[in-house]
Parts: structure tokens; sequence; C-alpha cells
């Protein structure tokens, strides 16, 4: 099936997330604001503005069983939304609620966790906020992950059992912390991240050989296994009894953001504007292919992005070039401006934000993208498989 | 000439694409500040190595990159005394007009001729491979701008000079 | 005069200030064994070169190059030892050559080409060789290569 798009607006989105029956979806649009889009069938309408913040919101996520929508912004504080009747109209509208993060720098994302009752915000005060439900005083209290943080978190994800969490930072590591919370969490079970797990416990801390920020990081939908991003435009994934970790270098650009969609299938996206597919188990990874091959039928010839300086070879690039080697210099005249505005892929501009969309069984069928060109794609994960061989062959040398 | 500067303009070219990977990041000393991380300088772990691009002592461009920003410098080629003078001229011409050119920085980095500063911000409003055509067809139009200005200040010289000798010609 | 304390950098007094160090493994060899190997290196690479095997010369070289601090002479030998190799290879043998070589070479060659183009009229060095040897670098690696250069803190 082919990707659907939707352009939400010219501006970038920071961040997306739908409602959990998917027919709601909350962004921030590069503003201090968040909305709400409803869909009325054909497109994403917007019905409601989240207007607290005072500076540019990084970051959104929404609980999908307890319906409650949480945003963090560079302001350094974090709301959660909850719908509750207007005492005069009876409509349902969204109701902030302040959260006390205790950071002094900016936050940079947020996530519920797997059983709704805590979330942990990521922040540049080289720490994670915690935060959990104090029902005696009636708001979000939080308790921050330290040490041995050394720079801003980047990005942070859940383990399934409500404990652990990944977090990846600009210090260029990638580390699993213990969030347990003794008013909250039950005393889990022992995980292969470790059995013993008071707060703030480093279970581990990984680095990509080239360095580079952690832009990303996800457990597997077990939780047995780590993927993170990096910087140095690779993808590393991390079994921890070893350790093995996997380290697969990209020829294109990094990537930011990733999510599994199975317990062997990882897509990965970023600055490459299109979405990577990788799979493999504990014996190895690699590379399956991408999802946005509709565009370039003739894949292997067109499809510079695989190998050369990036897929700006194919427009610009080769009237530049062509012009250049001919001795002629005047390309400035007409041709690279029109024959190259748009790029072969379907995202314009970098992806920023990658989720399951439809998850049938225990597979991730479906993922969304949102990224700094305002659109908005819906992916079938399966597009890939007929694509994995051909792809994989050209990747051979 | 030109197939003779196509190397040094892909290797730009690429080195660009690669630098502009840009996402906003808000300042991690300074609460609530967002700065180009490039030129704040003050957290290092957000800062990459720079890179050079060269093609001889007097051609080269320097590519400092972080996480937010980038500082492109521009080193412009100048055979002679009027080059040198035409360049100057030239480039202080349009950093005085920096703001019209939006990712132009009003001044250069030591040792450059000319700079430029791009940041997230540019990257999100701006499609960034055609920011990167932007800087290469710059390059391109520099060299050719000022040898053209050198010619044209030749052949007025010229004139000049022909018209003052004509005087004593009768 | 008495306005030197205004310089001072208070930030480094920070004990939770990030160190250059900090940002990666450091070398474990020892100094005086880098530039052992890297002598030894040389040497490998001029049978190598006698023999015309270019691609065996260049995994000689860049297989555990010197990075870190305090390594200044290793790492001039090998940019010296890699310079006579990029600039005796005929061009049309430079791709063949680069994509035999390991995803870590290449990267730590895309190093070296950037650390030759930064000093430019140094020794040897010729822009126009270098140039070439990137754009066929970058057509068989890919910008990632770059990005990887940029990203990694074990300069050469």
């Amino acid at each position: 099936m082919a990707p659907q798009v939707f352009t939400l607006a010219q501006t970038p989105i920071t961040s997306h997330v739908f409602s959990a029956d998917r027919s709601q979806l909350a962004v921030s649009l590069n503003s201090n604001d968040a909305q709400i889009f409803s869909s009325n069938g054909q497109e994403w309408v917007p019905t409601e503005t989240l207007a607290e913040h005072d500076k540019l919101i990084t970051s959104i996520d929404w609980a999908p069983n307890s319906n409650r929508i949480v945003t963090c912004s560079q302001d350094r504080n974090a709301y959660v939304w909850q719908e509750t009747p207007d005492p005069d109209t009876g409509k349902l509208v969204w109701k902030p609620t302040l959260v006390l993060l205790r950071i002094n720098r900016a936050a940079t994302h947020v996530k519920w966790s797997p059983l709704e009752d805590k979330f942990a915000v990521a922040s540049g005060a080289r720490a994670i906020a915690i935060c959990s439900f104090d029902p005696e005083n009636n708001w979000w209290v939080s308790k921050l992950l330290k040490k041995p943080i050394r720079s801003t978190v980047l990005s942070i994800d859940w383990h399934p059992n409500n404990v652990l969490l990944a977090a990846g930072s600009a210090d260029m590591k990638a580390r699993v912390f213990s969030a347990y919370i003794k008013e909250v969490d039950e005393r889990p079970a022992a995980t292969v991240w470790g059995s013993k797990l008071p707060f703030n416990t480093v279970c581990g801390e990984y680095t990509s050989p080239a360095g580079g920020w952690v832009h990303a990081v996800g457990f597997s939908p077990s939780g047995d296994v780590l993927a993170f991003a990096s910087h140095d435009s690779s993808i590393s994934i991390v079994y921890p009894g070893g350790p093995v970790v996997h380290n697969i270098r990209m020829q294109s650009l990094p990537f930011v953001t990733l999510t599994w969609t199975s317990e062997d299938v990882i897509v990965a996206a970023g600055h490459d504007c299109r979405p990577i597919v990788f799979s493999g188990s504990e014996a190895g990874w690699q590379e399956a292919g991408t999802l946005d091959d509709s565009t370039a039928p003739k894949s292997a010839e067109t499809r510079p992005g695989v190998g050369g300086v990036g897929r700006l070879k194919t427009g610009a690039f080769a009237t530049f070039r062509d012009a250049d080697s001919r001795g002629q210099s005047s390309i400035s005249g007409g041709g690279s401006q029109l024959t190259n505005t748009k790029l072969l892929t379907i995202h314009q501009n970098t992806i920023t934000n990658i989720r399951p969309y439809e998850v049938r069984g225990n597979e991730v069928t479906k993922v969304s993208t949102s990224g700094v060109d305002g659109m908005l794609v819906i992916w079938d994960v399966n597009a890939v498989t007929g694509l994995s061989g051909r792809l994989g062959g050209a990747q051979l040398r | 000439m030109s197939n003779v500067l196509r190397p040094y303009l892909a290797a730009v070219r690429s080195t660009l694409t690669a630098a502009l990977t840009l996402e906003n990041f808000s300042s991690q000393v300074v609460e609530r500040h967002n700065k180009p991380e490039v030129e704040t300088g003050t957290s290092k772990e957000v800062l990459l190595n720079p890179l050079t691009i060269s093609r001889n002592e007097n051609e080269r461009v320097l590519i400092e990159s972080s996480v937010n920003s980038i500082r492109l410098s521009i080193k412009i080629k100048q055979a002679d005394e009027i080059e040198r003078i035409l360049c100057h001229k030239f480039t202080r011409f349009m950093m005085q007009r920096a703001e019209s050119f939006i990712v132009l920085r009003r001044k250069p980095v030591q040792g450059y001729d000319i700079s430029f500063l791009i940041t997230n911000t540019h990257t999100e409003t701006m499609l960034k491979h055609k920011i990167v055509d932007f800087i290469i067809q710059f390059m391109e139009e520099v060299d050719k701008e000022i040898s053209e200005m050198k010619l044209s200040l030749n052949a007025r010289a010229r004139i000049v000079a022909e018209s003052y000798l004509t005087a004593f010609n009768a | 005069m008495a306005s030197a304390f205004r310089k001072i950098d208070i930030d480094a007094y920070d004990e939770d200030a990030l160190q250059e160090s900090e940002l990666y493994e450091a070398d474990a060899r020892d100094p005086a064994q880098v530039l052992d190997e890297a002598r030894q290196r040389q040497a490998a690479v001029r049978s190598s070169l006698a023999k015309s095997d270019v691609a065996g010369a260049l995994s000689v070289i860049l297989d555990n190059a010197p990075y870190g601090p305090n390594v200044d002479e290793a790492k001039v030998l090998t940019l010296q030892t890699l310079l006579t190799i990029l600039n005796t290879t005929k061009a049309t043998e430079i791709t063949g050559v680069i994509k035999s070589l390991s995803q870590d070479s290449q990267d730590t060659l895309m190093k070296y080409l950037y650390k030759g183009m930064a000093m430019p009229g140094w020794g040897d060095i010729s822009g126009s060789v270098l140039l070439g040897w990137h754009e066929k670098l970058t057509e068989v690696a890919g910008v990632g290569c770059i990005v990887r250069t940029m990203t990694d803190r074990r300069t050469v």
C-alpha cells in the first residue's frame, strides 16, 4: 500500500502523537502551542490548541489508556493535560496541570511509562526527571536521575517492565537506568539488564565506535535488546548478555529517530529524509531496505542516496556538473532552480519523529513519521519486504 | 578552468551536506537561551571536528559544525594586489548588508575572507539542499565576479590613460 | 593589573565539567610503541609499493592508525607515508583500491584526507590529488563517512 501523506503545516513538526483510537492527533508545529487535530476521514483539521508553555514545545506524548497528554518544552516545564468537562458548557476540554520538574534547563523529550503511572522527562540539565502522581497532594512530583549523565539528554525510552529507562545523551553515551520508585512500582522481576534495581542504578553504558550524540534509543518489544542511533550515521543494537553490540554504519546522513516494529525489525529515520528498515537477530543485523521507494522505480540507478554525494547528485548537482564540465558557468541563469526543488523522497526535510501507528498482534504493521517539512506520513512497514532483496544486493560489494 | 574547480566544489558540497544535520538545541549552560553552539563554544561535546577543504594555500574552505549551527568560512583566491583590494571591498560590501543575505556572518573568521553562519532555524525554514546549492553557487560566482571586476578595472584604467595621453598627442 | 582574575575560566574548575579526554577511549598503547609501529609500517608500505600493491599498502597504514595526544611524531610519520601512497596511485585505480578497503580503513582514510587538506603546502601535499581521492571515497563510502570524520574524537 502506498504511504498516506498529510501536509499539516508549512512549519516543522517537532513532535507528533496519535490518540489511542487514531482519530485524533497532537502535534507541536515548532511553536509554544500544541495542536490537537481530528480526522474527518480525508484530512486532519485542527480542533483545539493547548497553550500554556512560553517556549518551544520539544516533545508530546499521549497515554493511550488513561487518555492524558503530556507536553514538555524549552521553558523547563512539563504539563499533563486531561480532558475534563467545562463547568459552564459541559463540553470536554483539555485542562493542564503543571508538573514540578525541578530542572533548570530545557526539557527535551517526554515519554509515558507503559503502565502510564509515571513519565520521564529528559532535559538539558544533565538529568532525567521521573515523575509520578502524588495523590495526597494531588500533583505530579519528580525524582531526578543525575549520575553519571554529563550532557543534555536527547532521548529516552521505557522498558516494558515499567522500571528500566534507556537514555541517549549528547555526551555520546546510551545508558540504561533503573527508574524504580518505591511508592509506585512493584518490585520488578529480574531481567537481562540486572536483578537488584534501586533508583538510579546504571545497568549499562554503551557508545558507538566513532562517537556522536545519541539521538534516539529504543527497547525491543520484549525489552531484552536496546537499539540506539547516533550522529556518526550509525545504528547500534545491544544484547546485554555478552554484551554483544552490532554497529551498522550507514553511507547516508545520521538518523534521529527509531522504533522497533517487532523483535527483529527496526525502522529508523532522520536527516536522510526516508525511513530505513533494519532486520536481524543476536547473530547479526543488516539494512533491509527503505520504505520510501514509490517515487523512484529505477531504484539502483537513480537512488544516489545509497552511495554518492547524498541524493542531491541527481538534480541540481548533475545540472551543475554537466554545465560545469561543458565549461558553462552560467547555470545560475535558470537550470538549477527549475530542475531540483523537490527531493526524490516523500519527506522533503529531516524526519524528526517516528512512531508505531497500527499494531496487529505482536507486530507493528504501520508507522507514522513527521518531519521538519511539516508532513505527516503513514507507512506500511511490510512494504519493504519485496524490496529487501534488491537493495540488499545493491549493498553488497 | 572549471574542470579544475569541480572536485573542489564537489568536496565542499559533500562536506556541507554532511555538516547540515542540525537540530533545535537549547543551551545547557544558560537557562532559557538558545544560541548557535558553534559561536558560543561553551559546551565542547556538542561541537564537531572542524574540517578544511583546500585546493592550495590561497583557496580553502573551513567548515566548523555543531549540534545546532555550522560556520562556513571561505578564503577567496587572490592572485595579486588588485584582486586583494577588490576582494576586500566586495566582501565588505556584502557583510555590511549581512541581514539581507540571512546566512551571512557580519565578520569573517580569522584567516578567511567571508563567513556564513547557518543555524537550525535556517535549515527549518529553507530547504537544506537549496542552502547547499546557494553556497556552491556563491563560491562559483565570487571568483568570476572578482576576475570580471579586475578586467573592467584594467579596461577603465586603459581608457583613462589613453584619454589622458591624447592631450599630449596633439 | 588586578583584573587578571576576570580572565580565569571558572567553568574549567567545575568538577562536573566534561573533559576532552572523556569523550573517547584513550589509546592504550605507549607513545614510544606507537612511534615504533609507525616506523615498521612505513617499511611495510615501502615493500608493498615496490610490489605495486596499493590496496595492501593502504590497509597496512590505515589499520590501527595513531590517535589522541602525545603521538604527534607518529601521526606525522603516518601522514607522510600515506601521502606517498596517495601521490603514486594512478587516478584510474583509486576507486578499485577504495572498494577493497574495510569500513574502518575508509573512515580513517577520510580523516587523513581532511588532515592533509587542513595543511596545504606542507610536505608534498597536493590539493588536487587529495580532492581526487576525496571525491572517489565519497562516491564509495557516502556522506556518512564524512559525518564520522566530524564526530570521531579520535583525531589522527
